[in-house]
């Protein structure tokens, strides 16, 4: 009674904590005189922290024995968690001032740490420890704040469109070739909806930020300005949300309703749309999901096919803490899990198609796994400079898109109301 | 002194023979009762559908998480089950079990020990500041505990206890669960004084009368702790989160986690099935400790 809080309140207010204190003080010291290869003789013991199912938890430990068996000296203790509470952790750690050594990071979240100072520049040990030419330019920039660089990418995705070839063959309809207009899109998901009763085209896709920022991007814009503020007006937004108005009368899409009731499973996980558009890294899940044998990945839809509008996303960095006590032994972990053909061969294509050279080449993709690393290939000529690493509260945001989206579909707010909210929210978000 | 004073004394406490008059039951009675009995029934019904949910779902294949609404699973399978006790990375499913039994023994062990005797003090003890002290302790009842995690962790990290169990039961070690605490003050002071009188005459000391005359009187404050104490211990997933770094040691609530990964593919089946198996002990606590607890509230009816 007394003792039960909730937990999401419980996070809120660390969380709010956490910033506070860093705001005000941490700015862990850099590992002092930068460079170099780890001291064979000394005794290390470095702290290394990941998200994730039991099956990386698995991949990780092989990759932890690998390189213990390499370093005798380096001793490295793995610990795991799933994607929330493995956050929430983290800023009462940078608060309290134990951050681990060595972070599995996401993109979302680099900016956040970064200006706060609580991540090793590991451009003093790039060509001297760490090896980043294995990497490509546009895609390493990722990882880089201003000019120091915070983080290397494991991997990479981008966003892409799922199809389901058992159920466009139940609906006795062709699928879609992906990389054409819109409205041929739409047709094709009106095209299964019709002639299925079950079955539906696809989800409502303005529900999610990054297709709009597709949409965007198609213009040759960016969802946020260089300072961090939004970048496209409360009209454009309600008119992005009315654009699908017909396709969720029509029932072309899957309902919303329908879509509450199968959480936290995706209407395309449980075989009911025949397509979605998503990032490429989910082909494992979706597998999983709907245990099918095969899943089709082709481009997101565009109205230019000639404009840069998809990006490389990184699915996750490598970072090292500032305070770490042994910076060299951690960058030597680091260029381990990134480079190193034996990882690569231990996780494939499990933390997105990986990023360095190297690591690919002992990954032997096969598989699903090499179907999409060929879907990342086919878009090469649509792939452009990704946008600036995500504004703190970027996770925030995309969640109130998220559930405006949801709600628009269940009917209960006009897409003019939801624009509305959503940049009040914005305001907050991005003043504070 | 044998059967007979048994038969007496049961007697005496049981209702005195009186000739019962049969009221024959009129149908409208009856109907009600019916109807009363229906509503309960669908009531717990209702209460019990989630437990009932989880424990079918938990032989459903993973596929059919999603596709398949109703409450009974289409193939049921022991798969889920089996893969649960395979482990977690090298880790054997009893190890959290094992973790989590560990920490909620001790939360137990703690808080009876160190509420009760703080609650004696604040009872019975006449100390300069009693009111101020016990104001305080009250006090904590209304400090969020979010306000404490971030120094609590870094107290515990200078003392170099994360990754242990210490930061978990250390607390519950120095009374610092203030509900307790206060929950037995007030049983003890409805205890009579007299009691503590008459063992003092006898030549007890605080010890001695805490130890023979006030602990067993509050047989049913101990037990009432020790169930919310082990309860709260066992589902606890904040502190764990915190403290714990090594996967060896995670108590159930964070092994319970790393089955259903939002961003690799989760598992549902095997989240659900070892749910279903976390829930059973405390389920078992509960229905041995509660006969206690309903033992204890009626001896302290005797006692007037």
């Amino acid at each position: 009674m007394f003792n039960k809080f909730s937990r999401r309140a419980g996070s809120g207010v660390a969380v709010t904590v956490a910033a506070a204190l860093m705001l005000t003080a941490c700015g862990g010291n850099g590992g002092g005189e930068a460079g170099g290869t780890p001291d064979p003789n000394e005794e290390v013991t470095l702290n290394f922290t990941w998200w994730g199912n039991e099956d990386r938890a698995e991949r990780y430990n092989e990759a932890i024995a690998l390189f213990e068996e390499e370093n005798p000296n380096i001793d490295v203790n793995g610990t795991f968690m799933d994607f929330p509470a493995y956050w929430e952790k983290r800023q009462t750690e940078a608060a309290g001032g134990g951050l681990p050594d060595v972070m599995q990071f996401d993109y979302s979240y680099l900016r956040q740490y970064g200006q706060n100072g609580l991540l090793l520049d590991l451009n003093d040990y790039v060509g001297n420890g760490l090896t980043t030419d294995t990497i490509d330019d546009t895609l390493l920039a990722t990882g880089k704040l201003e000019d120091q660089t915070l983080g290397v990418p494991t991997g990479y995705n981008a966003w892409s469109l799922f199809e389901n070839p058992a159920l466009i063959e139940q609906a006795g309809v062709e699928g879609y070739e992906g990389g054409t207009s819109w409205e041929e899109y739409e047709e094709y998901m009106a095209s299964v909806s019709d002639a299925s009763d079950e079955v539906f085209g696809g989800t409502d896709y303005t529900g999610r930020i990054q297709n709009f920022e597709l949409q965007l991007r198609q213009e040759g814009r960016e969802l946020f300005t260089e300072d961090g503020q939004l970048n496209f007006t409360q009209e454009e937004l309600a008119e992005f949300w009315s654009s699908t108005a017909d396709l969720r009368e029509n029932e072309t899409v899957i309902p919303a309703r329908t879509l509450e009731e199968l959480l936290p499973k995706s209407g395309f996980g449980s075989n009911l749309t025949a397509s979605e558009m998503t990032w490429s890294n989910f082909m494992g899940g979706y597998l999983g999901d709907t245990g099918a044998e095969d899943l089709n990945i082709v481009a997101p839809p565009t109205n230019d096919p000639s404009v840069k509008d998809l990006y490389q996303k990184p699915s996750m960095l490598h970072a090292v803490s500032a305070g770490t006590e042994h910076p060299e032994a951690a960058v030597a972990f680091v260029e381990f899990l990134i480079n190193s053909p034996e990882v690569g061969k231990i996780f494939g294509a499990s933390l997105g198609v990986p990023a360095s050279e190297t690591a690919l080449e002992g990954a032997a993709l096969e598989g699903p796994e090499l179907e999409v690393k060929e879907y990342l290939d086919s878009v090469a000529d649509r792939i452009g400079e990704p946008p600036a690493a995500p504004v703190v509260g970027y996770g925030a945001l995309e969640n109130t898109f998220l559930t405006l989206g949801t709600s628009i579909g269940l009917g209960s707010i006009s897409p003019e109301d939801a624009a509305q909210q959503f940049f009040d929210e914005a305001a907050v978000t991005l003043a504070g | 002194m044998t059967t007979a004073n048994i038969e007496s004394a049961t007697n005496s406490v049981g209702s005195p023979v009186r000739p019962v008059r049969k009221r024959p039951q009129t149908p409208r009675k009856t109907a009600a009762t019916v109807a009363w009995i229906v509503g309960i029934v669908l009531l717990t019904a209702v209460v019990l559908y989630p437990l009932l949910w989880m424990i079918s779902a938990s032989f459903k294949p993973n596929a059919e998480f999603g596709s398949n609404q109703s409450l009974l699973p289409e193939n049921p399978t022991f798969d889920n089950f089996v893969k649960v006790m395979e482990g977690v990375a090298g880790i054997p499913t009893w190890k959290f079990f094992w973790n989590s039994t560990i920490l909620g023994i001790g939360a137990v062990i703690g808080t009876v020990i160190s509420s009760s005797m703080a609650a004696y003090a604040f009872a019975r003890l006449d100390f300069k500041g009693r009111p101020l002290f016990f104001a305080m302790m009250i006090g904590t009842l209304l400090l969020p505990f979010h306000v404490l995690i971030i120094p609590q962790y870094m107290i515990f990290r200078n003392l170099g206890m994360v990754d242990t169990f210490f930061p978990l039961l250390v607390g519950k070690f120095l009374a610092t669960e203030a509900f307790f605490v206060f929950l037995m003050v007030q049983f003890i002071r409805n205890l009579p004084k007299e009691l503590d009188e008459a063992a003092r005459i006898d030549g007890c000391g605080h010890w001695r009368i805490f130890w023979s005359i006030t602990l067993p009187l509050i047989k049913p404050a101990l037990i009432t702790s020790s169930i919310f104490a082990f309860i709260w211990s066992w589902n606890d997933f904040l502190g764990p989160l915190l403290y714990l770094n090594s996967p060896e040691n995670y108590p159930l609530p964070l092994a319970l986690r790393v089955f259903n990964d939002q961003s690799s593919a989760s598992d549902y089946g095997a989240t659900v099935a070892i749910s279903v198996l976390a829930l059973l002990p405390v389920m078992l606590f509960f229905v041995i400790f509660q006969r206690f607890l309903v033992d204890g509230v009626a001896t302290q009816g005797l006692k007037g």
